[in-house]
């Protein structure tokens, strides 16, 4: 619930430096780097509207300006309208016997407007049938924008024209030989040099927008007849549709409802997908999804003292194992230097070159083992990892033991009986252990001269065993085990009392 | 204190479950679902006909503060055709035919409501205005909106509802022959 | 943070044998058309009507005090039916909410005295703010965060939603214990 509707009191530092809870975090398996919404690359992987939960392709959907074609939104208070069943009239006046014809007409379910507030007449088809509102100034924006559109052409090919002038390196034999066909052309008696195609199509500037200097005169009516509060539109129903800007209620048109998207992200450095959702836009489910959720071993508070300067307070810790694999965990100081967070790597088993500069040919690029891609990439863009701006005011006594915590075992759930691992626990630190969960006992002492009511953050390295299952497959049967540091803030609240 | 005078017009469907306080007329047609509460402190009421009155939604008949020493008791009378939707809270002195109160919205005991209005989901109308006819008030700040016309008539959930609430609930016979 | 232990008063509760936990002081209309899949928890005070329309929910929701779950009606030319209202699993409805929705997808959050509309169409992993007014026949795409009133698009949700609300529901059903008479 924490992360859904509390404030965020655990945050992991990302290796840009941001803090973050962990439920907005993601884990490159590749590079084995933490990573956030700022260090991956947003890509757009499909358009839907929320209404319809229709897909739309991407070209269609820049045609229709990432609106929808048949939704449309209330002017009044933007929310959807629905399409209604209106008055049947005979469908042949003239025949008292033909079926009644059904007409449709638009409302909006909240505040009750509908499309005949505004004198649109009812439609007799159910969609695509509402008639689309004319831009006054349509003509002249096309005017300008294709005027524009043309000069811009004409730019681009003057450049790709100087660029060939340029690569012709080698000297053609006519210019040593004094034939050339500049020479050939004025014996003929045309133009020395073939007219070019740039000046006989020289774009046409859009008409230039001359200013007047008569203004209309001032209706004296404005000051003294009295206001009608509920026929005069707010500012946001006018700027929802910014080329009318109507100003009375009776001019408000229904706009068509705006596309959503649904997008994967991309790790910058090793340009491995981190995430990606499925097509469907009323699936939930992921077809890639390195969350970090999955892979780091998840902090929450249990219980805190009360906190005063100076004094040492009993905080209680839940850790959390979400892989399939065990991992020890071991408490470091913090360290607020600009390392990528990632400690010493050891690495079990077959050495992994991590050197990069090796440049493979590109038709290794297509081979889906990770070994390989991550030789043959280079990476697009370095990220510098920035300092972490998070004083903490408050010290954690680092325990030396380590905490060990089984896999997950999602069949647990339904066996009651109590599996004992046999795990021998320093008792004073953890406390409480259940399959892949522990509660650990850590003393903090907030500094001492703090001032009532300031927010203590405390914080700590977690070193976690991460076991890295990419490489199973492939070259060796021993996963990949090594060690990854995260750096965990807490803000454990206010200071109450001092003494 | 206030006896408990219930008089229940025929063809009123009156659950046995809602909490009815006072002197409450409540007329034919009209539907109360159970959860419902109506108290009538200050005064009788009496609700009109073919009125729907959902579960949690509160009628409450009380005088303001500056007006609590009068003699006379006033007389809370509520028009035909009311919607009292889910959780909405009720203590305005006068309401006229046709009107449409949300679900959880607040109507204060200085509001006169007229003809035709509709009071929004979630709006709180406290301040003391008397409501025109046919205005609709919608959102979070309560934004007021003159409709073309009075909001349509729940005859048709009102008669499903009479079908399907007597087999669940026990009903209030009525009591009163007029 | 970790959820603390919620306690009730073993009398005022149910529990049968999937594991649902019901109030006794719950206003329960038409129960043999209500039907919970198992690990419910329906706190003091709820209203469910089943009498007008059939009400499903599925494992581990969660609906709270005062909370109302209404089927939807549906205006046709012969008459108005009510329509089944059907939710999905690890739901959490708030408190004093009113749940009028036509579909309730799963992994959703509903907060406190919020009024979703009739026929709304909740997809999956989707959060509902406190005091949010949803408007009538709204579809609230899945990931996304609704509030205010008129509910309109406020934010976005992480993309581990799901699993949020299942660990969160799962958490509270394991936390609400009877207290323990020593």
């Amino acid at each position: 619930m924490s992360y859904i509707v509390s404030p965020d009191v655990v945050k992991y530092a990302c290796t840009c430096g941001l803090l973050k809870p962990i439920s907005c975090l993601y884990f490159c398996r590749y590079c084995c780097e933490l990573r956030c919404g700022f260090c991956v690359c947003h890509e757009v992987d499909s358009h839907f509207c929320g209404k319809c939960c229709e897909n739309l392709p991407s070209s269609e959907a820049r045609l229709k300006k990432n609106r929808c074609g048949n939704c449309y939104i209330c002017p009044c208070c933007q929310q959807e309208l629905s399409t209604r069943i209106g008055s049947k009239g005979p469908s042949n006046p003239e025949d008292p016997k033909s079926t009644p014809k059904k007409m449709y007409y638009l409302s909006c379910l909240y505040c009750r407007w509908s499309s005949r507030d505004v004198g649109i007449p009812d439609q007799g088809a159910a969609t695509g049938g509402w008639p689309e509102r004319e831009n006054v100034h349509a003509n002249r924006l096309q005017e300008v924008i294709e005027g524009y559109k043309a000069f811009i052409t004409a730019q681009r090919q003057q450049k790709e024209r100087e660029k060939k002038k340029q690569r012709g390196k080698f000297i053609s034999y006519t210019d040593r030989t004094g034939v050339t066909a500049a020479a050939l052309r004025k014996r003929i008696g045309l133009p020395a040099e073939v007219p070019n195609t740039y000046y006989r199509n020289r774009p046409k500037p859009p008409e230039v927008a001359i200013a007047r200097e008569e203004v209309e005169d001032f209706p004296e009516d404005l000051l003294t007849k009295a206001l009608n509060l509920m026929e005069i539109t707010t500012i946001d129903q006018r700027l929802l549709q910014p080329d009318l800007q109507p100003t009375t209620v009776d001019k408000l048109f229904p706009i068509h409802k705006q596309l959503s998207i649904k997008r994967s992200l991309r790790c910058r450095s090793c340009e491995h997908n981190v995430s990606k959702p499925e097509y469907n836009p009323n699936s939930v489910k992921f077809k890639i999804q390195l969350f970090a959720y999955y892979h780091i071993p998840e902090v929450r508070i249990v219980t805190v003292e009360p906190l005063r300067a100076g004094k040492t307070a009993e905080l209680i810790l839940k850790f959390t194992n979400p892989t399939q694999h065990q991992t020890v965990i071991t408490f470091l100081p913090l360290d607020l230097t600009d390392k990528g967070g990632d400690g010493d790597r050891e690495v079990v088993g077959e050495t992994q070159s991590l050197n990069l500069p090796e440049k493979q040919p590109p038709s290794l690029g297509g081979q889906p083992s990770s070994l390989l891609s991550l030789s043959s990439r280079q990476p697009s863009i370095t990220i510098k990892p920035r300092p972490i701006r998070q004083a903490t005011n408050c010290s954690i006594a680092i325990p030396g033991s380590k905490v060990i915590l089984p896999p997950r075992d999602d069949a647990a759930e339904y066996d009651d009986s109590g599996e004992t691992h046999n795990i021998q626990d320093d008792t004073k630190l953890v406390v409480w252990r259940k399959s892949n969960k522990a509660f650990v006992k850590l003393a903090v002492t907030p500094d001492d001269g703090l001032e009532l009511n300031t927010e203590i953050v405390a914080g700590f390295t977690m070193q976690h065993i991460y076991t890295n299952t990419i490489a199973t497959t492939v070259e060796n049967k021993e996963p990949d085990r090594h060690d990854h540091n995260v750096r965990v803030f807490l803000s454990l609240g206010n200071l109450v009392g001092s003494e | 204190m206030s006896r408990n005078s219930i008089k229940i017009l025929p063809g009123a469907l009156v659950c046995e479950e809602s909490k009815l306080r006072g002197d409450i007329t409540i007329g034919a047609g009209t539907i109360i679902h159970p959860s419902a509460t109506i108290l009538a402190e200050a005064g009788p009421i009496i609700i009109g006909d073919c009125c729907l009155i959902e579960e949690q939604a509160k009628i409450i008949h009380r005088l303001p503060f500056d007006e609590q020493d009068t003699e006379k008791t006033p007389v809370l009378i509520i028009g035909a055709h009311n919607v009292f939707e889910v959780d909405c809270h009720v203590e305005s002195p006068k309401i006229g035919n046709c009107n449409v109160f949300e679900s959880k919205c607040f109507v204060g005991n200085k509001v006169t409501v007229t003809n035709g209005c509709t009071v929004g989901a979630g709006c709180k109308v406290t301040e003391e205005q008397i409501l025109k006819e046919n205005v609709i008030i919608f959102g979070e700040k309560c934004q007021m909106r003159e409709g073309l016309d009075r909001p349509g008539l729940q005859t048709l959930q009102m008669e499903t509802l009479s079908k399907v609430l007597p087999n669940y609930h026990h009903i209030r016979k009525p009591n009163k022959k007029n | 943070m970790e959820l603390r232990e919620i306690n009730y008063n073993k009398g005022d509760y149910v529990e049968t044998a999937s594991g649902n936990k019901v109030c006794r002081q719950t206003v329960l209309c038409g129960s043999q058309n209500i039907i919970l899949q198992g690990k419910v928890i329906v706190q003091s005070e709820a209203i469910i009507r089943g009498d007008l329309a059939n009400v499903r929910t599925g494992r581990y929701c969660i609906i709270s005090k005062e909370a109302v779950i209404r089927p939807p009606y549906k205006k046709f030319s012969k008459g108005v039916a009510f329509f089944p209202l059907v939710m999905g699993d690890h739901v959490f409805v708030g408190e004093g909410s009113l749940v009028s929705a036509g579909v309730v997808g799963s992994y959703v959050y509903i907060g406190k005295n919020c009024v979703i509309g009739r026929r709304c169409i909740l997809k999956d992993c989707c959060v509902i703010e406190d005091n949010t007014v949803l408007a009538p026949e709204t579809v609230v795409p899945p990931f996304t965060r609704y509030g205010g009133s008129p509910g309109m698009n406020i934010g976005d949700l992480p993309e581990c939603q799901a699993d949020l609300m299942v660990d969160y529901t799962r958490s509270y059903y394991q936390h609400f214990q009877p207290t323990k008479i020593i």
